[in-house]
């Protein structure tokens, strides 16, 4: 076991199934030479070289067209989209192509893709810089979505997309890759489509991924740690698939939910769970599912107005303590 | 219609208390008004309106102290709603009598619970009760009419709570007016995390069931002063009537057992005795009309007291049908919570089980238990002559401050003399 930062988990997985398969390659904007514009590539250009390294020029739907070409051919390509705010110039060849031609192929090239890439905002960095598009992939047949928000969980999940045959849409955040955390040493993978309880709890249950995960972990164990409520966190770990064994099992423990995301509430991440929750588990509902998401609004430069906008750790606990049930409350 | 509930006004807050009032029912809200002075554990701090709209309703009132999150007042569209509260909707549980319709709830620790919320909050337009679907839910397991609930929840829903509350305010003695107590559904939370087991151990889990049981047998030890006498009972007769009872059953009849025989033979005493028919109320003694036994089974999930109610009107066929029916029950975990309710006395029999004399627990709120034990051959002396009859010794345990000894040896007395007459069984 070793505590290492998200940053390098990521880079030391890459590096590994680089060595592990020569048919791994990584492409991407600035991730030979310069190292990566998160420096999660450093070093990598020096020990594989340019054909397994390889940079791009700034044009997402040609080189995202030419890895999902790479890929129908055998090869297994991870490409790195700086942030998910330009993946969206890429959109025709994940969603038409890559998504797609195994089933339009009649099953004749599997396309084991994996596209890096991270979202979310809170540095500032603007509108076109800070969104999370998410939902999107979530929402496409023959993708697959994960959403890793600690070290090990990145570690374990990259290497389980890396060997998935099918494309993998693999959410990142920059908020995230300073963060530390244990991981193990073993060859260990994290299966896609498994949610994990990293708190237990009973009073309710929020359900998140990513950043907010980790948020809604540190608000928790604040609020059992004062004693004042019990509350159960479901990090979802994979929007596409969703476990959804995990999520109903919470609710009839619980009986309310939150989901908290950073993206957009309307039609976002939390309307399909929210969804889900109340077709499969109606009658373990004590109250609606909570939605507690980032304002409708392009997201603003200025630092008061971005605090505001954002979805963060009061606005969970505002939440919370609009949801709590009455009894536990006065219990406390 | 907008709630306004009560904020977080500080890191340390909990919970909050009306200190003033600034705007009534009636009175135009605009975004930013202040409505109330809230006196927190830091100073007293304005509560800001969020919403625009007529103040409706306030629902607590000054003085009144309420956790953050508790609804404080309504914020809605055009003119008050006046509903007059139809007083026999009114949850009766509190035997306090209907409640005004703009809250006036006198300030006692249970306010919270049942903060007045008019009946048109709750109902929605076609006469439909407001509640949550584990709320609904959890109402049809426990046989509850929606309607008797005061729903807590935004907008006067009714949630889980106001369900569990319920329950729990069932679990207590009742009302003198109302009928027998039912058996308390309502489990408590536990106290604290069990620590790790001790090696070399098995655990396993009590169930709700067992929990429930373990809670009311404690209680029952712990607050009513049992005391027991015992008396041998002559069934060499009534086990010939048993016989001749069965010979003559048809395919679908049911067979009478000796237990259908002992729980007729007490409920033909307890009239003659009804202060063992009854209830210990604080001062006062409640005396049941109806006499319902129980009988007590050893079912799958625990032990459990099915009631056949008004047991001194049937016939022995009639009790053996019944008896046999609800012991079906429990062992299928069928049983409903009508099936538990309204016992006034219990019967415990462990005589097929070879006991030869036991004594039971006294299942509150009831006063007495009778514990039958097996029936065994022994001689006895008839004219000087040792005689072999069949013997059984039965066990009262009796609450003391509504029995005393006198009256209970008569009651046994009598019950003896039923069981050692037995055609007095068949009227």
């Amino acid at each position: 076991m070793a505590e290492i930062t998200y940053r390098q988990a990521l880079h030391d997985t890459l590096r590994e199934e680089l060595l592990r398969d020569e048919n791994v390659f990584l492409l991407g904007e600035e991730i030979a030479v310069f190292e990566g514009s998160y420096k999660i590539t450093a070093g990598l250009l020096k020990e594989f070289g340019p054909k397994r390294v390889v940079d791009t020029p700034i044009v997402e739907n040609g080189f995202v067209g030419m890895a999902t070409g790479a890929a129908m051919l055998g090869l297994r390509p991870i490409v790195e989209i700086m942030t998910i705010n330009f993946i969206i110039l890429a959109m025709d060849e994940i969603v038409n192509h890559a998504a797609k031609i195994y089933a339009m192929f009649g099953g004749q090239c599997p396309i084991p893709l994996v596209i890096r890439t991270p979202g979310g905002g809170g540095q500032q960095l603007a509108a076109t810089h800070s969104q999370n598009l998410e939902v999107w992939f979530a929402h496409v047949p023959g993708l697959k979505v994960v959403a890793p928000s600690t070290p090990a969980d990145a570690k374990g999940l990259l290497r389980t997309s890396v060997r998935d045959n099918n494309p993998v849409i693999f959410l990142e955040n920059l908020a995230l890759y300073n963060t530390k955390g244990e991981v193990p040493d073993d060859g260990y993978t994290i299966p896609i489509g498994q949610a994990k309880v990293t708190k237990e709890g009973t009073d309710l249950t929020v359900i998140s991924y990513s950043r907010m995960a980790a948020v809604a972990l540190n608000v928790a164990r604040r609020l059992e740690e004062e004693h004042t409520l019990s509350v159960e966190v479901v990090d979802l770990r994979s929007l596409r698939p969703l476990d959804q064994e995990t999520i109903l099992s919470s609710i009839k423990k619980t009986n309310r939910a939150i989901v908290f995301e950073e993206d957009w509430r309307s039609f976002g991440i939390g309307a399909e769970i929210a969804a889900l929750v109340q077709e499969e588990a109606f009658d373990d509902l004590d109250a609606p599912v909570k939605r507690v998401a980032s304002l409708e609004v392009p997201l603003p430069y200025s630092k008061p107005l971005e605090l505001v906008t954002l979805t963060g750790a009061k606005q969970l606990e505002d939440a919370i303590n609009e949801l709590a049930p009455r009894r536990r409350r006065s219990a406390s | 219609m907008g709630e306004v509930s009560m904020p977080r006004l500080s890191d340390t807050m909990q919970e909050g208390t009306i200190a003033q009032w600034l705007k009534q029912p009636g009175d135009e809200i605009k975004k930013g008004d202040i409505l109330a002075e809230i006196e927190t554990d830091k100073a007293t701090m304005d509560l800001e309106a969020y919403e625009e709209g007529t103040l409706q309703q306030i629902l607590v009132q000054e003085g009144e102290t309420v956790p953050i999150g508790q609804a404080l007042a309504l914020i809605g569209m055009g003119a008050v709603v006046q509903s007059p509260v139809p007083a026999a909707a009114r949850s009766g549980t509190d035997g306090a009598g209907a409640a005004p319709a703009v809250a006036a709830s006198p300030p006692k620790a249970e306010t919270n619970i049942q903060s007045a919320h008019p009946e048109t909050a709750r109902v929605g337009e076609l006469g439909t009760v407001k509640a949550s679907p584990l709320a609904r839910r959890m109402a049809e397991e426990h046989r509850i009419d929606l309607h008797q609930v005061q729903g807590t929840g935004p907008g006067g829903r009714i949630v889980r709570d106001d369900i569990e509350d319920l329950l729990e305010q069932r679990a207590a003695p009742p009302a003198p007016a109302s009928t027998p107590a039912a058996a308390p559904q309502a489990i408590p939370a536990p106290a604290a995390p069990p620590s790790a087991p001790p090696p070399e151990t098995e655990v396993r889990k009590l169930s709700r069931v067992q929990v429930l049981i373990a809670r009311r047998l404690t209680e029952s030890k712990q607050s009513i002063p049992h005391f027991y006498v015992s008396s041998e009972v002559d069934m060499t007769d009534v086990l010939l009537l048993r016989q001749t009872l069965n010979a003559n059953l048809d395919e679908e009849g049911v067979k009478v057992t000796v237990n259908d025989l002992i729980v007729k033979a007490c409920a033909l005493a307890l009239e003659k005795f009804p202060e063992a028919n009854s209830t210990i109320q604080g001062e006062q003694l409640i005396l049941y009309k109806h006499i319902n036994v129980g009988i007590a089974v050893d079912a799958p999930t625990g032990l459990v007291v099915p009631v056949i109610r008004d047991t001194n009107t049937k016939g022995v066929r009639s009790i053996a049908r019944e008896s046999k029916a609800l012991s079906a029950r429990a062992r299928a975990n069928k049983l409903s919570p009508i099936d538990l309710e309204g016992g006034t006395f219990s019967v415990s029999n462990l005589g097929m089980m070879d006991a030869s004399s036991f004594i039971a627990v006294i299942n509150p709120p009831q006063a007495a238990i009778l514990a039958v034990a097996s029936t065994r051959k022994q001689y006895v002396p008839v004219e000087g002559q040792p005689v072999l009859r069949d013997l059984m010794t039965v066990t009262l345990s009796a609450d003391h401050r509504i029995l005393y000894g006198a009256t209970v040896a008569r009651f046994l007395q009598e019950v003896k003399r039923l069981l050692q007459t037995p055609y007095s069984l068949l009227g």
